[in-house]
């Protein structure tokens, strides 16, 4: 019988400590220390320079509200995964970033809270630059408002355009495929230049905007793949002849480089089209650089690039939610965003603050600017991520010339569509 | 007459105890049911444990890949029977996943098994200073994988060191992330070299176990070296190899991590670096159609299990130690 009560007390312990390590700690939502509101925050991870700005601007928001703490979280990788796992969960914070692109079919689920309730006289919405407020709205609701954006300019290195005698942007794209065989070095002659003319990104991120001008389009109004036509390959077929004939555009990966802004900063690539992301990258790493931007070159006479953004959105679930709108007004209102916007890190989506901070005169700004009244946001209905990956698939096999453009396009819509049908 | 007797009187008086002490039955548990109810409690922690961890998760998938289920805006499970497995067969990219393990498993377990038999015969001689080279061997093995693979990946570069010593030996070279041909054969390399010496030190163990009689008698027969290795230490470590093959081939079928952090989580460039244990994480957490993620898994249980019955045939049906 001793031996019986043993293993039963053993096997308590056990059992005890066991179910310890399974209780979680409660979540601390809700209330905070002395009855002060805590608002969740999260986010992905930026460089050291902007998380200081977002930690000023977080500043002065407790500043004017001391009820209200703001807990501020940085999902280091795989944002939307993580994110989307723990909405499931129920423990996503309250306020979260949400990228245009996983809009549509973040809003369909309805995880995200309608915030036409919320919105004031005071938080004036008309002044959100229209394209990129409407990336957040699905039937005149607003489930989030943009907090900045960047568009695609052209960055050069002016000293490489003297070298080539050139003088300033080309105009067209027929221009940039000839300036950048001028600027294309390869002193050993194999092939592999050590600097290429043109450094750019082969991901439809970076391309679709080329569609539109040459009348193609990335999905029908059904929210299906659909740029498998002439007109498609009318607007990639430039890029895939400067790569795979001319060899006088390359990737970052075919310099070794991780992307477009480290590949022109070590002078592996002469002309890049990056975001202005790329600006304050290249004055702190590369700051004997000579470099400038300028607007993309036109397709078919018309002003084309991209814009990306990104919004603070509400979590349905979110107990706190009026002190959770408080701080998404602030922040993406005039006096918070000023503060966000003020280092020229991301843009401003509000005309009055753009207005304000005088981004139109600054010489590397000014073409992120002004490419924001004719930019198409990065965004095309709910099934954009499953599209997004069978293009970058199959457009790499095309641009090494293991198909043609033809077979590639028209095998990443079949794919996308096949998985979109199975998926639904 | 003795014996018999004797058992018989024991006989009885087993049968009579129950009369003479009528009273027993109270003691309600015979001493090897209380025995095996002490042991059992003993292991409970670790029953609970696997049962909470293991065998719960493993039903529970297999119910999730006959639903559809719903889990963004409010979690809704639909029955949907063999829906999710039958969408396998028409899934373009759990094709290529399934081609791409293939080739791996197919490649990457013969050549790891024959050089840490190799490493293990070099080791197993008495050259000088064997026990550093064992350290030295070993060393990959005990490395994460994930520090691993990103170390790889600066080699891989194409101004990285690989490439570099290539140049210098005037052999081509390779565009080892990018190049959708290559990128899986990066894979392969590092990843024999990080898992050989662990089945090498396994294959050493056994090596150590021959009895040195056997290679004496095949001495005076006149055996060289290479006879020896082939007739006598091939055969005797047979069952060590249906071991180290079979995990090999359950270990590779479930490749992941290194491709996830080659492809950072995309199985590219072009789908080449996509496993099948990748496009069930895709379909999981991407996509978060946890029904077809599980139906997936399942799919891959059965495969490995199939691939280790029919090596169970091939190799026969030897244990361990006889």
């Amino acid at each position: 019988m001793n031996k019986m009560l043993a293993a039963v007390g053993i096997t308590g312990a056990l059992f005890g400590t066991a179910l310890v390590g399974c209780s979680s700690e409660s979540s601390g939502e809700g209330s905070g220390d002395g009855g002060k509101t805590v608002v969740e925050l999260a986010g992905w991870g930026a460089s050291p320079e902007e998380e200081a700005l977002l930690k000023e601007t977080l500043d002065a928001f407790e500043e004017k509200h001391p009820d209200i703490d703001v807990k501020h979280e940085v999902i280091a990788d795989q944002y939307m995964d993580v994110t989307k796992t723990r909405l499931v969960g129920g423990e996503a914070a309250d306020v979260f970033y949400l990228d245009a692109l996983d809009a549509p079919s973040l809003i369909n689920t309805g995880v995200l809270e309608p915030l036409n309730d919320y919105v004031t006289e005071d938080f004036d919405v008309e002044d959100f630059e229209e394209p990129l407020l409407n990336a957040f709205k699905k039937d005149d609701t607003y489930y989030g408002f943009p907090k900045d954006f960047s568009t695609l300019s052209l960055f050069y290195d002016k000293a490489a355009f003297e070298e080539a005698g050139l003088e300033g942007p080309p105009k067209t794209w027929e221009e940039l495929s000839e300036y950048a065989e001028k600027l294309t070095v390869d002193e050993d002659g194999d092939g592999q230049p050590e600097r290429y003319g043109l450094g750019f990104s082969k991901e439809l991120a970076r391309q679709f905007y080329k569609f539109q001008p040459n009348g193609a389009q990335v999905v029908d109004e059904k929210g299906k793949a659909d740029f498998a036509s002439e007109e498609a390959i009318q607007a990639l077929e430039p890029i895939v002849t400067m790569y795979q004939d001319d060899k006088t555009a390359g990737l970052p990966s075919d310099a070794g480089n991780e992307w477009g802004g480290d590949m022109f900063g070590q002078g592996n690539a002469a002309m890049v089209i990056e975001g202005n992301w790329t600006i304050p990258f290249l004055e702190d790493n590369f700051s004997n650089l000579d470099f400038t931007t300028a607007e993309l070159p036109t397709i078919n006479g018309e002003n084309a690039t991209a814009a990306f953004t990104v919004a603070y959105v509400m979590n349905e679930q979110s107990e706190v939610k009026d002190a959770a709108w408080e701080l998404i007004s602030f922040l993406t209102g005039k006096e918070g965003m000023e503060i966000w916007t003020s280092k020229g890190f991301a843009l401003p989506t509000r005309k009055s603050v753009a207005e304000n901070l005088g981004y139109e005169e600054d010489p590397l700004r000014s073409s992120f600017v002004a490419g924001a009244s004719y930019a198409q946001p990065w965004q095309a209905g709910e099934n954009l991520p499953i599209i997004m990956t069978n293009f970058d698939n199959q457009f790499i096999s095309a641009l090494l010339g293991e198909q043609t453009l033809e077979e590639a396009l028209k095998k990443a819509e079949e794919t996308a569509n096949k998985e979109i049908e199975a998926a639904n | 007459m003795e014996p018999a007797k004797k058992i018989d009187h024991s006989h009885d008086e087993k049968t009579a105890k129950p009369k003479k002490n009528p009273k027993k039955p109270k003691k309600f548990l015979r001493k090897s049911t209380k025995e095996g109810l002490s042991g059992y409690l003993f292991m409970s922690p670790t029953i609970f444990t696997i049962g909470v961890f293991v065998i719960i998760p493993i039903l529970y998938a297999l119910y999730l890949s006959f639903n559809d289920v719903q889990l963004l805006g409010g979690i809704g499970y639909e029955f949907i029977g063999l829906d999710n497995y039958t969408r396998t067969i028409d899934d373009e990219r759990a094709l290529i996943a399934l081609k791409n393990t293939a080739e791996y498993v197919l490649i990457v377990v013969p050549v790891q098994t024959c050089l840490a038999l190799l490493l293990a015969a070099a080791l197993n001689s008495n050259i000088r200073g064997k026990n550093a080279f064992r350290i030295i061997f070993f060393l990959p093995t005990v490395t994460s994988s994930a520090v691993l693979t990103i170390i790889f990946m600066w080699m891989y570069n194409p101004d990285g060191l690989i490439n570099n010593f290539l140049q210098f030996l005037s052999l081509p070279t390779y565009n080892w992330l990018a190049d959708p041909n290559i990128a899986l054969k990066s894979i392969m390399i590092m990843n024999i070299w990080a898992t050989a010496p662990f089945f090498m030190v396994i294959y050493l163990a056994a090596m150590q176990d021959i009895s040195d009689s056997v290679y004496e008698a095949a001495t005076i027969d006149g055996a060289n070296w290479w006879q020896k290795f082939i007739y006598i230490t091939i055969p005797i470590l047979k069952p060590v190899t249906f071991f180290v093959v079979v995990m090999g081939v359950i270990g590779t079928f479930q490749l992941f991590d290194q491709s996830y952090i080659f492809s950072g989580g995309s199985g590219g460039p072009n789908n080449s670096t996509l496993t099948i244990v990748l496009l069930i994480y895709q379909y999981a957490f991407k996509s978060l159609d946890m029904g077809y993620a599980s139906a997936l898994a399942v799919v891959l249980a059965i495969i490995i299990m199939v691939v280790t019955l029919i090596q169970k045939k091939f190799f026969g049906e030897e244990k361990l130690h006889d």
